[in-house]
């Protein structure tokens, strides 16, 4: 089991998806809806299991809305 | 060799089956930069003279952008590019999803197909490389059924982007366009109708290689400025559908009053572009009844149903364009209307082409109009269209009920649209006449149909009129894609803020009146060449209009491409590189047999007779003085041909020649 997940800060995330498309395992996707009341599909570490923690995602964001962090 | 870009490009011959990479040199990069402009350089050469746009020697590519996947916003489409045999000429659609940034993945800033597959064939991608499958099974099924299909039954990790063609495109309606991500459409010039010749159902990418970027900090600090600008938009809540036709009203007034882009961005981020369904016809922007009506005709008790907060109501979650920060889209509850799932929801384009543009107030049959074109193929804009012209047919005895298989053609009967656009998608009885646009069938029906095909060399114009926006009369007649709204026009062009960057551009910041706009000159030529190689930098970019339209000063296109590839370069070197491109697009329609003066307007389109009712009332364009205008600021000549020298500069044989001696 690996240490680290990616953890996103939904104040900051714009839901542009690039995480999802930089992740090589499907580990992330845009099933998040309705965290800021706008309707927009945030990502979301939806196959837990699958991450990891290789932190492709966390370099792909173009904003730095998503780190890695201790799997809780 | 600079970064951003992938090195190569997949060829892939359908009547062999055998993948060919094919390198490209980085002079190639600087030249054309990817996307639509390496597209249209590569196919100048591989698609011979005179050929049959459905046939094997035609070539469809799948094109990423040079920026998609480096980290900067707002870059992540796509586009379709072939010979269009919508037009006869250079053909090339533009789309959202998520394909772009999977064809950079797997390793690749283009896939090329050639040839014609012996049955249907998926091309798939992924950890194993290329390969070609079975899709005998697909074929038939529609483009959203055929995604879910091969989402389901994939079998790897990693989620795959996948386009496919539905029905429409199989029976090469040449107004038929390729899915992506569930219903975003690749849909203009044809583009469906060249994969469905080639006997290609989908292609499915699931590649995991990085896309290099010269300096990620630098364009990650880009594109945090360019998101924090847009996180903060939020429109007063006040500011409800219901005074989108004052909006409308401003928006039509004679005077010009030069806004800050950022504005458009709030108002895609709540309506997405449904903003317009209610401002485009108060102001003149959307065509009413086949181009002939106004407002008069389409008033305010029926316009106010196509209020977009309406249409909000069905939404259940925003959707983004990859890399998209904006999020103009949405998916929608549809289920009681098409008994389907969830549909992504009508764009203006499409709900203006089938309201305002037959008469139609009945706001739940564009939905059902919506998805019958995202599951068969067809180009709303072109079919909506179409339908127009059949009503208009029908309506002047043209066609009749012995024509139609008993069906009844009238202005605003929601179900005689619907019933005709089914009849479209299946080719069945008189939709097999209509299947192919406008002009293919005003030619097929006679009798003087051609009156009410509104078209420009073959294509639908899209639904923002002509007449209110000169410059985007320009880019309908004279792009080597004529119809085309995504080209040019000066709503795009007085936010731009081009001239910041570019001296040459004309500069508009203060308010001007729009009865200027309506003067040939050398103002209107430099506005229209201005931005319509900025627009080329976009798409070889994989850049968004709606990023555009906020403006350079905000979406910064120039820096972003110099960060990812590590190139230090002018924006006068880029914009020279999109003149570059554009030229090298118009060269591949005269090397096809267009002549660009044969691309005519609609008479409607350009004001002839003017209108005698509405905002846009005693309107007309000097369009052919202003094409001209905008020929000669291109550096081509008024006949809109390219000159030997400039010809061979833009295709870069010169300086093969100096590589070689």
């Amino acid at each position: 089991m690996n240490r680290k997940i990616p953890v996103i800060d939904y104040g900051l995330c714009m839901a542009c998806g690039i995480c999802v498309a930089a992740c090589p395992f499907g580990s992330l996707d845009l099933t998040a809806v309705g965290r800021d009341g706008s309707g927009n599909a945030f990502p979301e570490l939806a196959a837990p299991d699958t991450c990891t923690g290789c932190g492709l995602c966390a370099k792909a964001c173009p904003i730095d809305c998503l780190a890695m962090d201790e799997r809780g | 060799m600079m970064k951003g870009c992938m090195g190569k490009l997949l060829f892939v011959d359908l009547s062999t089956g055998a993948f060919t990479d094919r390198p490209v040199d980085e002079e190639t990069y600087r030249r054309y930069l990817g996307g639509v402009g390496l597209a249209a350089r590569l196919l100048y050469d591989e698609i011979p003279s005179g050929a049959d746009p459905l046939g094997p020697d035609n070539v469809l590519g799948f094109m990423g952008g040079l920026l998609t996947g480096t980290g900067a916003v707002m870059c992540g489409r796509w586009m379709a590019v072939c010979k269009s045999p919508l037009t006869g000429g250079w053909g090339d659609a533009n789309c959202g999803g998520t394909l772009s940034p999977a064809i950079k993945q797997c390793g690749y800033d283009g896939i090329f197909f050639k040839g014609i597959a012996p049955a249907p064939v998926t091309l798939v991608i992924d950890a194993k490389g290329p390969r070609l499958e079975d899709a005998a099974s697909l074929w038939g099924k529609d483009a959203l059924e055929t995604e879910e299909i091969l989402r389901r039954d994939f079998p790897g990790k990693k989620r795959p982007a996948i386009a496919a063609i539905g029905p429409a495109a199989e029976k090469l309606s040449l107004i038929s366009g390729i899915s992506n991500d569930g219903g975003r459409y690749a849909a203009r010039s044809g583009v469906g109708a060249v994969m469905g010749s080639k006997r290609l159902k989908a292609v499915v990418l699931a590649g995991a290689k990085p896309i290099s970027c010269a300096d990620p900090r630098g364009v990650k600090d880009l594109s945090k400025r360019y998101a924090d600008k847009v996180r903060r938009l939020r429109l007063p809540r006040l500011f409800t559908g219901r005074l989108l036709p004052f909006f409308g009203r401003a928006m039509g007034m004679k005077l010009v009053v030069p806004v800050d882009g950022m504005l458009l961005a709030a108002v895609l981020k709540k309506w997405g572009t449904n903003y317009n369904n209610t401002a485009g016809i108060v102001s003149g922007d959307s065509p009413i009844l086949n181009w002939r009506g106004s407002v008069a005709d389409f008033g305010r008790r029926r316009y106010r149903k196509l209020n977009p907060d309406r249409m909000r109501r069905r939404e259940t979650r925003r959707y983004h364009c990859y890399a998209c920060v904006i999020g103009c889209g949405a998916l929608c509850d549809v289920r009681d209307l098409t008994g389907g799932a969830h549909s992504h929801k009508p764009e203006y384009e499409t709900t203006a082409a089938f309201a305002g543009l037959l008469g139609n107030d009945d706001l739940q049959s564009i939905y059902v109009c919506n998805d019958i074109c995202n599951r068969s193929g067809l180009d709303t804009i072109s079919a909506g269209a179409t339908i127009a012209m059949a009503l208009e047919c029908f309506e002047n005895g043209i066609l009749t009920k012995a024509d139609t298989g008993g069906l009844e053609l009238k202005w605003g009967d929601a179900d005689a649209i619907v019933r005709l656009l089914k009849m479209m998608a299946a080719r069945e009885g008189i939709g097999d006449v209509l299947a192919d646009g406008t002009r293919r069938a005003a030619e097929r029906i006679g009798r003087g149909a051609e009156r009410f095909a509104v078209h420009a060399g073959g294509q639908e114009p899209a639904f923002h009129d002509s007449r209110a926006d000169p410059m985007l009369g320009v880019a309908y007649a004279a792009d080597p894609t004529p119809g085309r709204h995504t080209i040019s026009s000066s709503q795009y062009y007085n936010p731009s803020h081009l001239w910041e960057f570019v001296p040459w551009a004309p500069r508009m910041t203060k308010p001007y009146a729009k009865s200027k706009e309506y003067e040939p000159g050398d103002v209107e030529a430099a506005k229209s060449a201005a931005y319509i190689c900025y627009k080329q930098l976009a798409d070889a970019s994989g850049g968004c209009l709606f990023a555009m339209i906020t403006g350079v000063q905000h979406w910064r296109l120039f820096d972003f491409l110099n960060r990812a590839t590590g190139w230090e370069r002018t924006a006068v070197d880029y914009m020279e590189a999109g003149r570059r491109m554009q030229t090298v697009r118009q060269l591949f329609n005269l090397r096809h047999g267009i002549d660009p003066r044969s691309i005519v307007l609609h008479p409607r389109m350009r004001g002839e007779p003017p209108l005698r009712e509405g905002p846009l009332a005693g309107r007309s364009l000097p369009i052919e003085e202003m094409v001209r205008g905008y020929w000669t600021a291109m550096g081509w000549d008024e006949t809109g041909r390219v000159p030997d020298a400039a010809a061979r500069a833009a295709l870069g044989l010169d300086a093969a020649a100096e590589d070689k001696s």
